[in-house]
């Protein structure tokens, strides 16, 4: 079989697919499990007390627990987690793995292990704890009224730290006050659950006699895992192995160390063997890290003509009990990315984190992106219901050109390249198909559509941006290509397969280098006894781009590495052998080679130069000289009964750039599949809790809605094709284009539907019991 | 402590077990057969990722004990294609893209399977069938696009 050139821009089906259709899957819980003691975690049952009595006496006594480890002793046995982005200002540098004072409810004080998981639970239920209560801010508005409560007293502020981007205040002050209009909203993005199907776990395994940690774990950033677990467990890296098998879903949610994983880790170190948890649903919803929670004062400020004077976001993020690992940084990413694909005279946004007794917050899907797009599309088809123009024709107005690219914003991105009036001319096009008809009845069935534009920060890497930035992780990946004895493919790289058919996408481009047969190729992601070094791995849609990028390279070099051995055998200069995807060829009278015999001499060392190395293997590290940025412009019809506040989105459209396709019908999925939680978002998600009390009010599939096939139409997705001009193969990144516009689109279309309520949607999910009040208000709730 | 015999039929082969009472199908497939294809997404019966069929009936293996499980056939997703060929169903969803991270894709199968040999319309497979079950990575449209190409070769041969 020969090369079918090329792999790249093909729809092609997953080779692991028939693996996981067959039920041979391999999840964390999957893994044979022989000799694994099971842990349960103790959780805090209080949002905020000190605790003051973590007793297992009777437990361990009665030999219901193989061993409990509470605070006293995890704080013998492990060091607070590092953090990685911190805010200027901010106090706590690491998380700690032993916690006396607890302030969250879900928050692990201990681990207890059994021999079952359910003997492991009922131990765990009999542990006795007991706190000093103390007061609790259950949000950011209640954790900065003077008097609140204070999570960390010596801190002397709820206000973790703060920064500033963009035009100064005073700047941006005199431009708001000088405008013939100013659109002023308070939004509020709500905080929702990641919820990949597959909840987090761990198997961890220590064999004291070499002082080896594995721990296969549910994680989208193994890498990173390992080295948190060597910083808190006092390990050298080569002590650590983690091994993350087939991920079911991430989001955002796996890429970093948890504090339940690390005690699960240190109970294994205690034991010398095997200590296993799987996370419930119930301890998905209670404690893993959730994704949003934000709320910002925003304001536009625009001339007569309509052009965009000044943007200014205050923006106040909920960082929950603690600053996660990452903490910060999707709040600080809405005030990066506050501009969109706008041109500002002058454009800014300030950042608070605040403490509440609430889980901590982190990575989510569209990162920070989400929020901007709803505060600045919502405010920007505000301006135009205000000042009577058509909300296509303002944003044409404003938006950047292809001519202005490369374009700098007042928050310092610099896009790269695209053409955003194209995209929203279609996505337009695209509207005129949904529209209601003018003269449609009104009733109590209201119909609209609206638009959003995005602009998604790929490929997040610079490593000398970040750290400027201080953030403490390298922004590099690597792509490693060996080609075996027989001449099979062995590709690994730094980032992880999660869903998103990574490998796939990895061997297509690897094939079109190396010009040989894609079932030649397997990718080998997520051991880190194998893989590369990476720090972000797959996150912040940086797979395809940097990986992918870093593979372009060494496959480029690999190809001519055969062909001079090639060259070498048949006796012929290089540039004199051909390859055609069967047989290397040195012209008339030199013969030929296959692929495997030119393998096959390079792996004996015959007839290579003396100074030629000599395994095949080619390596590539690949720091883009600058992110690279897609872009898309979202599209939803929506029909709202006003007499029940029920909203449907009947239609969804996206067009999108994400520069050179590696595999359209994977592309398709990762929009589609974002454009989902995107819906899921802006109309059903919600984690509550009780005001007083901090209690979670979201712990089951029940009372935490997902959405379900009937809430999701299929999207209409076209694709744009305007290359990088920083990536090797043009890619740009897609895995968050889908989710950014989202929750925007369906706002603008709702504002379309129901002018009446239009200044009142500043907040997420546009569920019933938000629309409702405001519908009655309006007088429309009666029909 | 309140130990239980149960006879089951799985895919077609008989087992014998001692198991406690409280232990649930989803969890005697997993850890006690070692049939981990069967997932265990919420054990609360809202996100459909375990569903087998019981007697062919598509039931979630999370919500049923063990031992009700005593004297009957259960179907998981190993025994959908065997050492075969995929299923039309399985191949429909490769090639369609009906599957992302895979772990929900055990649990759509075996619905679309009951629902395909009960002879169900495509509408009814993608809409109330489908609509049991919670998938986070596809958004839905591979699983409709895979059910309306497996339907629809049905219909042709």
């Amino acid at each position: 079989m020969a090369h079918e050139t090329p792999y790249v821009g093909r729809s092609m089906p997953r080779p692991q697919d028939p693996r996981l259709l067959r039920g041979q899957g391999r999840y964390v819980d999957d893994i044979e499990e022989v000799g694994a003691w099971h842990a349960a975690i103790v959780r805090s049952p209080v949002a905020h007390g000190r605790l003051t009595r973590f007793d297992a006496t009777a437990v361990l006594a009665a030999g219901l627990a193989r061993l409990v480890l509470g605070p006293q002793e995890l704080a013998r046995l492990a060091d607070p987690l590092p953090t990685k982005w911190r805010l200027p200002g901010q106090h706590l540098t690491g998380i700690p793995v032993a916690t006396t004072t607890a302030r969250y409810v879900g928050q692990p004080l201990g681990v207890v292990v059994a021999a079952s998981r359910a003997e492991a639970e009922d131990a765990a239920e009999q542990v006795l704890l007991e706190f000093d209560e103390l007061a609790v801010v259950s949000d950011t508005v209640a954790a900065t009224t003077p008097g609140a409560a204070l999570l960390y007293p010596e801190h002397g502020s709820n206000i973790a730290g703060q920064i500033h981007f963009g035009s100064d205040d005073e700047t941006l002050t005199a431009a708001i006050d000088a405008a013939p209009h100013v659109i002023d909203r308070e939004f509020r993005v709500q905080r929702i659950a990641q919820s990949p199907m597959e909840p987090r776990g761990v198997l961890a395994e220590w064999i004291p006699g070499t002082g080896a940690l594995t721990a296969w774990l549910s994680s989208q950033s193994p890498q990173a895992v390992r080295q948190e677990l060597a910083v808190s467990l006092r390990l050298r890296a080569d002590q650590v192995r983690v091994v993350a098998t087939d991920v079911g879903g991430s989001f955002g949610g796996k890429n970093t160390l948890y504090v339940d994983e690390t005690m699960v880790c240190a109970a294994a170190m205690v034991l010398g063997g095997r200590v296993k948890w799987i996370e419930d649903r119930r301890e998905n919803l209670l404690a893993a890290y959730q994704g949003r929670g934000q709320r910002a004062r925003a304001r536009l400020a625009l001339d007569a003509a309509g052009r965009f004077l000044a943007i200014h976001a205050d923006i106040v993020g909920d960082l929950g009990a603690f600053a996660s690992q990452a903490g910060s940084g999707p709040f600080q990413v809405t005030g990066l990315a506050i501009e969109g694909p706008y041109r500002f005279a002058s454009a800014g946004a300030t950042i608070t984190g605040v403490y509440t007794n609430l889980v901590p917050t982190c990575a989510y899907r569209g990162y920070g992106m989400q929020e901007a797009a709803w505060i600045r599309e919502r405010l920007i088809d505000e301006a135009a219901r205000e000042l009577g123009l058509d909300p296509v024709e303002l944003r044409l107005r404003n938006l950047v050109t292809p001519a202005e690219l490369p374009y700098t914003t007042h928050t310092m991105l610099t896009y790269d390249s695209g053409d955003y009036p194209a995209a929203l001319r279609r996505a337009a096009e695209l509207a005129d198909r949904f529209r209601p008809a003018p003269d449609a009845p009104g009733g109590e069935l209201r119909r609209g559509v609206g638009l959003a534009c995005s602009v998604e920060v790929t490929g997040f890497a610079p490593s000398a941006l970040l750290e400027m930035f201080q953030i403490h992780w390298a922004g590099w990946e690597s792509g490693r290509i060996r080609v075996n004895e027989d001449g099979s493919v062995s590709v690994t790289s730094g980032v992880m397969a999660v869903g998103q058919g990574i490998e796939t996408a990895l061997a297509q481009i690897v094939a079109d280098e190396l010009r040989v047969p894609i079932d030649w190729i397997r990718v080998h992601l997520g051991d880190t006894a194998v893989s590369s070094y990476s720090d972000l791995s797959s996150q912040a849609s940086r797979s395809v781009t940097l990986a992918g990028g870093a593979l372009v390279q060494a496959g480029a070099r690999m190809r001519e590495r055969m062909r001079g051995l090639a060259a070498g055998a048949l006796g012929v200069p290089a540039d004199a052998v051909t390859w055609n995807g069967a047989v290397f060829g040195g012209g008339p009278g030199t013969g030929t080679l296959t692929w495997r015999e030119v393998a096959h001499r390079g792996w004996m060392g015959w007839g290579r130069g003396d100074a030629a190395r000599i395994q095949l293997e080619e390596v590539a590290d690949f720091d883009p000289p600058a992110i690279t940025y897609a872009y898309s412009v979202a599209g939803a019809a929506v029909a709202a009964e006003t007499d029940t506040g029920r909203l449907t989105v009947e239609a969804y459209w996206s067009v999108n750039d994400s520069g050179v396709l590696v595999n359209p019908m994977l592309a398709d999925g990762q929009l589609a599949g974002g454009i989902a939680q995107g819906l899921g978002l802006a109309l059903l998600e919600e984690i509550r809790h009780d005001p007083e009390t901090g209690q979670p009010l979201c712990t089951t599939l029940s009372d935490y809605l997902l959405p379900s096939p009937s809430d999701v139409p299929d999207p209409v997705i076209e694709h744009r094709c305007t290359p990088s001009t920083v990536i090797p193969g043009g890619f740009k990144g897609l895995g968050e284009g889908g989710i950014i516009p989202t929750a925007a689109a369906v706002g603008n279309a709702l504002a379309a539907a129901v002018p009446e309520i239009a200044a009142d949607l500043v907040a997420t999910p546009l569920a019933p019991a938000t629309l409702w009040p405001m519908l009655d208000k309006a007088g429309l709730a009666d029909g | 402590m309140n130990d239980w015999d149960v006879r089951v039929t799985v895919n077609g082969v008989p087992h014998r077990r001692t198991t406690q009472a409280r232990t649930l199908l989803s969890d005697f497939l997993r850890h006690e057969l070692g049939l981990t294809g069967t997932h265990v997404g919420c054990e609360q019966g809202a996100c459909g990722s375990c569903t087998v069929l019981v007697d062919g009936e598509p039931v979630r293996s999370c919500l049923m004990f063990a031992v009700q499980a005593d004297g009957q056939q259960v179907e998981t997703v190993e025994g959908l294609a065997g050492d075969a060929e995929l299923s039309g169903l399985q191949d429909a969803m490769m090639r369609e893209h009906g599957l992302q991270c895979g772990f929900c894709t055990p649990g759509v199968l075996m619905t679309l399977t009951a629902a395909e040999r009960a002879g169900c319309s495509a509408e009814e497979a993608a809409g109330p069938q489908l609509g049991g079950h919670t998938c986070r990575c596809t958004g839905y449209a591979g699983i409709r696009a895979a059910i309306e190409r497996h339907w629809s070769r049905r219909k042709d041969s």
